[in-house]
């Protein structure tokens, strides 16, 4: 028994001595909700609130930024839309490697297969919303220096420098865009599998991303593996470590060489395949058009 | 041997067991053991857990066959009667429907025709005799049927709620722990004598950790309108307050705990606790 009493334990070593707590002798703190109520009598149900005459008893507002006839504020200036296309525009919510690295230090992330978005949502820890334009994960450089997995990243957006951190270490990186649909399946895997759909096809990027993806440098998806390569060795140089090889030998091998199809969401599962959550098994396509069709 | 329960100053001392048989002019003790050194998740190492005296329902006096370890953070936590009075309020409400009604003008029968001419009557003017104006007239902001009063209390509030109950029933020595619902008899005046020599006052919950009650006491309790049977889901803040007295069975001690403490740390937390929001996919 420790000396330091808890306050619960106050409240309840005093509750002992008084009556015992029924539906009758319970109230809730505090000052009671005020609700406002129609007036009534002589004057009460005058105007509620609403004055004498015009427009203001009328409920009858005025359109915002309406002055009464003068030409209004709003419009006596030329456009200038700097705002112009902002709600259109992607987001990508970050996470930084010093995140990354406690999620693996704490078991919330497996380093020895391949880590994609559904991966990082699965943590409970990272959240990002397809409604609100959000598309994936920005990977920042922040706890680059402390960074010491080995890991095969698969993220939505990465600079130079953290890029340069994963790889420093023996990992590899890619970037990878996920349509609008895709997302939704990555963010909640589960929810997407007991509607008991096929998994459709990932869609390739828009125009304002391709480039970004289909770049070397950025280790987009679309690009060149052997450009890929020699860049990964142009970035050793820059930052000045020396590229650790990645050796056939090694266990964690064919986790770093994992790729995922430029049409597919799932590492393993292709698209056109339906998990079924019920039975507990993958159901395949055979139908030779439809097989047509989830391959383009 | 005189233990203090609960008093919340002292804490009994751990004994692995304890055989000697000593009576009491009320209290009779066989075979004290610890029955409560289960393991008890998420402790946070400053509380102590809370205790309770295990008791058998083999006859009308009280006999005691060791003492069960209670986590704290489900029936020693801080007694918000406020949260309580909250949940009551929420179990009133939830499911009531106002069907009190009254009749616009429009619904009234009637009326449709001017009641006398604008002008040159010397009268006030009127276009109906259902006017709200008019005695037998419409209602103007009256009640209308049917109204719900159904809301959601946010649900750690809930959660809140049973275990501030859970916690003030324990330290107002209103709850008892029993090793199981098994009576030798289906007589009701068996639960009675039970209820009257324990001072388990007038009305008693007996929660059990299934639905399917043991046979004797659900034709004991058929009769006596104030001793009811509950599964643990059917638990709630309103029914632990109606009776004077909860009886938990130990596999339902067990369950409350393991349910309330995965709300209490679960992960998704969030997922429970936010908008509700009609689009989402």
């Amino acid at each position: 028994m420790s000396l330091i009493q808890k306050g619960s334990e106050k409240a309840l070593n005093i509750l002992r001595a008084l009556p015992r707590i029924s539906l009758g002798n319970i109230k809730n703190s505090g000052k009671p909700k005020k609700v406002h109520k129609r007036g009534r009598g002589q004057h009460g149900g005058d105007k509620h609130g609403c004055g004498n005459k015009g427009s203001g008893q009328r409920q009858n507002y005025m359109r915002l930024g309406y002055e009464t006839g003068n030409n209004p504020f709003y419009l006596r200036f030329p456009y200038e839309p700097y705002y112009k296309g902002h709600h259109l525009k992607k987001q990508y919510p970050p996470l930084s490697l010093n995140q990354l690295q406690i999620m693996i230090d704490t078991d919330r992330i497996d380093p020895s297969k391949p880590i994609d978005l559904a991966a990082i949502c699965n943590t409970g820890l990272y959240k990002f919303r397809p409604e609100d334009n959000c598309f994936g994960v920005h990977l920042t450089d922040e706890g680059a220096d402390s960074f010491k997995a080995r890991v095969n990243l698969e993220v939505q957006w990465a600079s130079e420098g953290t890029i340069a951190a994963v790889e420093r270490n023996g990992g590899v990186i890619t970037t990878a865009y996920f349509d609008v649909h895709s997302l939704w399946i990555l963010r909640d895997p589960k929810k997407f599998f007991e509607r008991g759909e096929a998994l459709p096809r990932r869609m390739v990027p828009t125009s304002d991303v391709m480039l970004y993806y289909t770049s070397a440098e950025s280790r987009g998806y679309l690009a060149d593996p052997e450009k890929v390569g020699y860049e990964r060795l142009v970035l050793a140089q820059k930052y000045g470590y020396n590229l650790p090889k990645i050796d056939p030998e090694d266990p964690l091998y064919s986790t770093l060489m994992e790729r995922k199809d430029p049409r597919q969401i799932f590492y393993g599962l292709e698209p056109g395949w339906i998990v079924s959550m019920v039975d507990q098994e993958i159901l395949k396509p055979k139908d030779e058009k439809i097989l047509e069709f989830y391959r383009t | 041997m005189f233990i203090p329960l609960r008093a919340g100053g002292h804490w009994p001392h751990r004994h692995t067991s304890h055989s000697t048989t000593i009576h009491n002019s009320t209290i009779r003790i066989i075979c004290f053991s610890v029955v409560g050194s289960r393991k008890l998740e998420f402790l946070n190492g400053y509380e102590p857990p809370r205790q309770a005296w295990v008791e058998s329902l083999n006859s009308p006096e009280e006999e005691k066959l060791g003492i069960v370890d209670l986590h704290p953070d489900v029936f020693g936590e801080m007694p918000r009667i406020d949260v309580i009075h909250e949940n009551v309020r929420w179990q009133r409400m939830y499911k009531f429907v106002c069907y009190a009604h009254t009749k616009v003008r429009s619904e009234v029968q009637g009326g449709g025709r001017k009641p006398w001419p604008q002008k040159g009557l010397g009268r006030a003017r009127h276009g109906s005799i259902r006017s709200p104006l008019f005695k037998g007239g419409g209602v103007v902001h009256g009640p209308r049927s049917p109204t719900t009063h159904f809301y959601m209390l946010p649900f750690y509030k809930r959660v809140l709620g049973l275990t501030s109950t859970l916690s003030v029933k324990l330290a107002q020595d209103d709850l008892h722990v029993v090793d199981s619902l098994d009576i030798p008899t289906d007589d009701p005046n068996f639960l009675e004598d039970i209820v009257r020599s324990r001072n388990w006052g007038v009305s008693v919950l007996f929660i059990d950790d299934t639905d399917t009650m043991p046979r004797n006491i659900t034709l004991a309790t058929e009769r006596i309108k104030h001793m009811n049977l509950m599964p643990v889901y059917g638990l709630n803040v309103y029914s632990m307050l109606k009776h004077e007295t909860l009886v938990l069975t130990l596999p339902a001690v067990e369950k409350i705990e393991e349910r309330i403490l995965f709300h209490l740390h679960r992960a998704d937390s969030a997922e429970k606790t936010k908008k509700y929001r009609l689009n989402q996919q």
